[in-house]
């Protein structure tokens, strides 16, 4: 039987195959995305993590309560303020201690100009991956105003440490309010122009609006969280739903947006950033009389057997410490559940269908070179012609081969 | 026309960039976390700030041969490592005693490890 002679010789070359991470300069978590891709289209996408794993949870158990909440102030640099709130009020429940009305409004205060600052942070690294470094410096240079406010009403710009079991570790006078005051209006501005820039701009939106779209039903199946879930139209804030600290008592509104694309997550962001601002305004005109720093050396050493859990709206959504306490001066276990562990780690789905170069944060500053590798090689034998074509063209049965 | 009129304003001014340390300095409020450290006229010795530093900065040191203090009866005061520090202040505000005197100087980088040793003995006014 002779053999039929070849006229086609197919090469398939393996999916691309591109690491991203996980010590990216542009990714704000050292995370590896494994991103595979046909053509210029991500078919696969998958997380890697734990490459900054320092074991703060052992570390809690092995410390007292008291070195646990500056501890849990280091889990995350930006949102240093809502951990130890949360930390502190899952204390406080163990121990039933109650913070005055003034230390509620303070720690409120100090939680919304921490919001203010992390919305701006990813609204202008959003820009300089878009390749709009101007406006990453200028948002930057902005940034720096709340900085400063948060220097002012707690002693430092980053380390707030301003929470103490049964209230707060500083007060805030007349001069400082007036000082937080003037930086809140200059701000004030310059946020609703950058929120009017994201709006408005056509390059800002031809790269961001339609890129990812998340339906509602896949937002909530895959449980994310914070400005994901309120971009896709889910009406959820931990703010509204407890009211924990001072919240019940400030007019605020939950910001949704309908479209679920990543443009809608990011003007969810101004508009939060925006809402935060008449918050911290609306606190330092009706600033509660009374007491607020609470004297460190008369709280308790020991706290009592039992359980605690608590959880926080962070800038990135839902934050929950849970604290199991045997009773003495060390908790038993701390279990902290970050919005970033859930966010990152459950949206490996949604990059697949995307172009890479629509593969948010990270991968629009990546280059690779993929258009070398990136066809199946369709070779006509007979008449010695190259047809470079998508893989999946020959899996439709698109080209004759 | 306006990147015109951007052009030669930036061709006449200042550049925006400071040169800090050297000429520029950067205000920060005067209750600003910063440096701090023992005062002997008021330390016991009693080393509750040691015990309760969650960075481990503070050590308890033995007060020199020539000086002895009446309300110090062990001898014992804090030396903090500014390196290891982490500017909680959770030593001032556990002190029974208030003898923390805090500064808002955030100036401290240095190749060498820094100490507050200096700066304690000093509150003495021995020298």
């Amino acid at each position: 039987m002779a053999e039929r002679e070849a006229t086609t010789v197919i090469k398939i070359p393996i999916t691309l195959d591109i690491p991203i991470g996980p010590q990216h300069p542009a990714i704000h978590e050292p995370v590896m995305l494994k991103i595979y891709a046909d053509g210029e289209e991500v078919v696969h996408a998958e997380v890697n993590t734990g490459y900054n794993h320092r074991g703060v949870e052992k570390l809690m158990e092995k410390n007292s309560f008291y070195k646990d909440k500056f501890l849990s102030s280091r889990v995350c640099g930006i949102c240093n303020t809502v951990h130890e709130n949360c930390y502190t009020r899952a204390v406080e429940y163990l121990a039933g201690l109650e913070p005055s009305p003034r230390a509620k409004y303070i720690r409120v205060l100090a939680m919304e100009l921490e919001r203010i600052h992390s919305h701006m942070i990813i609204n202008a690294i959003m820009a300089e991956v878009i390749g709009f470094d101007t406006l990453f410096m200028y948002i930057m240079r902005d940034r720096e105003l709340v900085m400063k406010a948060k220097e002012i009403l707690t002693g430092n710009r980053v380390e707030a440490e301003i929470h103490m079991f049964g209230g707060v570790r500083r007060d805030i006078d007349d001069v400082k309010k007036d000082k937080i005051m003037d930086i809140l209006k200059k701000l004030e501005p310059r946020l609703k122009y950058y929120r009017k820039l994201f709006e408005e701009d056509p390059t800002i939106n031809s790269r961001l609006a339609e890129i990812g779209i998340l339906k509602p039903e896949t937002v909530l199946g895959y449980s994310l969280l914070g400005p994901i879930l309120r971009g896709s139209g889910i009406k959820s804030d931990v703010r509204a739903e407890d009211k924990y600290d001072a919240y019940g008592e400030i007019p605020w509104t939950v910001i949704t947006r309908p479209e679920g694309d990543s443009l809608a997550r990011m003007l969810v962001r101004w508009d939060e950033a925006l809402e935060s601002l008449e918050i911290c305004k609306y606190i330092l005109e009706h600033l509660p009389q009374g007491p607020a720093v609470v004297d460190e050396r008369k709280l308790p050493r020991v706290f009592p057997p039992g359980e605690s859990y608590a959880r926080v709206e962070a800038p990135r959504g839902e934050l929950v410490y849970y604290i199991n306490s045997v009773g003495g001066a060390n908790p038993y276990r701390v279990k902290i559940r970050t919005p970033s562990a859930v966010n990152i780690i459950n949206s490996a789905f949604s990059y697949v269908g995307h172009s890479i170069a629509d593969v948010p944060v990270i991968l629009v500053s990546y280059d690779p070179c993929i258009s070398c590798m990136e066809r199946a090689i369709v070779l006509d034998l007979k008449n010695n012609v190259e047809k470079r074509v998508p893989l999946k063209y020959i899996a439709q049965k698109k080209v004759r081969l | 026309m306006s990147i015109i009129k951007e052009v030669i304003k930036n061709f006449f001014s200042k550049p925006s960039t400071i040169e800090y340390p050297r000429k520029a300095e950067i205000p920060v409020e005067k209750d600003f976390r910063g440096e701090f450290y023992a005062d002997l006229k008021k330390c016991t010795g009693c080393t509750l700030c040691a015990l309760e530093c969650p960075a481990k900065a503070i050590e308890m040191k033995k007060l020199p041969e020539n000086i002895k203090l009446k309300h110090n009866p062990r001898g014992l005061y804090p030396v903090v490592n500014y390196m290891t520090c982490v500017y909680c202040y959770r030593c001032v505000r556990v002190c029974p005693v208030d003898a923390f005197i805090t500064t808002p100087n955030y100036k401290l980088s240095s190749v060498k490890e820094v100490y507050s040793e200096e700066k304690t003995l000093k509150t003495l006014g021995m020298g």
